[in-house]
């Protein structure tokens, strides 16, 4: 801090009342805290600023040594004496580091001493001015806490990716050494063609859940784009319940479509059937034994479709939850799978423009509500 | 026109698989490990293929090169292609490619077998 005075005869007055005045801004000062030490380090001034971040009035300090705002740590090594030996030789020291209040909790302190000299030199004492940095602190831990986190995550979506690619391949290989042996010309014994058929079914899961990451990957790289063409989504809808007609029987689930004729768009219909497909698998994971209806109606601009069962529901608390990435409403020991589905079939639904949701206020059952754009000027999600 | 399959694929169990799968049904096969593999085995052979069934990723010279030294030489350029990729979009990764096919990784073995018999 420098303060330099204008001139006596400005109207600013006598030097007296300069310091008088200089006196007063050091004592109103209440970001820092401004005091003086004797040549011994005991305190002979106070001001706003000192009272406000150690928690001592005047009274209480003045007479006091500086060694009481130390950690017992720091007065173990001696920080005190040592700070004031640099400063009489250096001038000046500044230091950041614990200090510890009246109530004995402890903040995060720039300290500056600077040792005051005579005319001959000889040491009259310090001004110390010290800052409570903790708020600071605090934001640059939480900022590498946020680094560290985010770092964290981009590990998981790298490994996720490689893991995922490395899997496809002999997942791949596998399939086709199963499927070749069942689909061989010469014919397969039928105890031994089940059993290719559950390891085939098996496989075929393994190739769903891989896919999801990979999914999941290409969604966190921004890589996931969309490939639209004009079709009705009835008839993709339809085609994918013709697809888990024997998962549903064996889930003792029956699928029915209710819709509007007349439901075209512009999408992109893997997408679109990747969708209805994760809706699917999840009802008949969660609520097997019911009946799940899907109800397809559309206007002018866009198309909905609704998607019930009759199983355990999605409790309010949940319903944002289950479409974020590795989040389900059940928990994991009951149920297997990556927590996925839904959250790629929100990313998918938002690409096309359009919403997905949970039907608020049901008494029973989960309710997937989707709406589409007819036509969306679509792209990457990233 | 062959009976011969040329299947270009770098993982060594997919290629066997899908060879073995060939073979079953009726058609020969030849492997190719890469891209430049499969030019190599083309420039050698006494009856080219009747397809070339082609994977996108590879190591050396991936599928899309392959396919660009291929439709430039006039020896190889009219052997039709099914392209075979892990992609789930590959239809769009396959698209600039003209194949006749796409099929992804792992293709049943009746959708193999029918593209097969549609060109062999």
């Amino acid at each position: 801090m420098e303060i330099t005075a204008r001139p006596e005869s400005s109207e600013t007055g006598s030097p007296r009342s300069l310091e008088e005045r200089f006196r007063a801004l050091v004592s109103s000062v209440k970001d820092y805290a401004i005091f003086m030490l004797d040549p011994t380090g005991r305190i002979e001034t106070w001001n706003a600023g000192a009272e406000r971040t150690k928690g001592y009035t005047a009274d209480e300090i003045i007479g006091q040594h500086m060694s009481r705002f130390y950690t017992p740590e720091d007065l173990a090594r001696g920080l005190p004496a040592k700070l004031l030996g640099q400063a009489v030789r250096d001038g000046r020291v500044e230091i950041e580091g614990w200090r510890v209040r009246k109530d004995g909790t402890r903040f995060w302190a720039d300290v500056v001493i600077t040792a005051l000299l005579d005319d001959r030199g000889q040491l009259m004492g310090f001004a110390k001015v010290t800052r409570d940095l903790t708020e600071r602190l605090h934001a640059q831990e939480e900022q590498l806490r946020l680094a560290h986190a985010e770092e964290a995550v981009r590990l998981r979506d790298e490994f996720l990716s490689i893991a995922a690619h490395e899997l496809r391949t002999p997942l791949s290989a596998l399939q086709l050494q199963l499927q070749g042996l069942l689909e061989r010309p010469a014919g397969v014994d039928p105890r031994i063609r089940a059993k290719l058929e559950r390891a085939c079914r098996s496989g075929e899961r393994l190739v769903t859940l891989v896919d999801a990451l990979l999914d999941v990957s290409r969604i966190t790289t921004g890589s996931f784009s969309l490939n639209p063409s004009r079709f009705d989504l009835a008839e993709a809808v339809q085609d994918v319940v013709e697809r888990f007609r024997e998962h549903a029987a064996r889930a003792g689930s029956t699928v029915t479509v209710r819709s509007e004729p007349g439901l075209e768009g512009r999408w992109d219909r893997l997408r679109i059937e990747q969708v209805v497909t994760n809706l699917l698998t999840n009802a008949l994971k969660y609520a097997a034994g019911t009946p799940v209806e899907i109800v397809l109606s559309g206007t002018e601009h866009d198309v909905t479709l609704t998607m019930s069962d009759e199983g355990p529901g999605i409790p309010e608390s949940e319903k944002e939850r289950v479409f974020l990435r590795f989040e389900r409403a059940a928990p994991m020991r009951n149920f297997g799978g990556l927590g996925l589905g839904l959250y790629v079939a929100r990313q998918i639904v938002e690409a096309h423009g359009g919403e997905i949701s949970l039907a608020a206020g049901r008494p029973r059952g989960a309710h997937f509500v989707i709406r589409l754009p007819r036509a969306h000027l679509v792209g990457g999600t990233g | 026109m062959s009976h011969t399959v040329l299947v270009v694929e770098d993982d060594v169990d997919i290629r066997q698989a899908l060879i073995e799968i060939i073979e079953e049904h009726g058609f020969g096969a030849l492997g190719a490990v890469d891209g430049a593999d499969a030019l190599k085995i083309l420039s050698r052979a006494t009856e080219l293929p009747c397809v070339i069934l082609l994977d996108l990723m590879m190591p050396v010279m991936d599928g899309a090169e392959f396919r660009e030294a291929q439709r430039q030489d006039p020896r190889f350029a009219s052997i039709p292609v099914v392209v075979l990729s892990a992609y789930r979009d590959l239809d769009r990764h396959a698209a600039h490619l003209d194949a006749v096919s796409v099929l992804r990784k792992p293709p049943s073995v009746r959708e193999l077998v029918t593209v097969l018999r549609t060109h062999c």
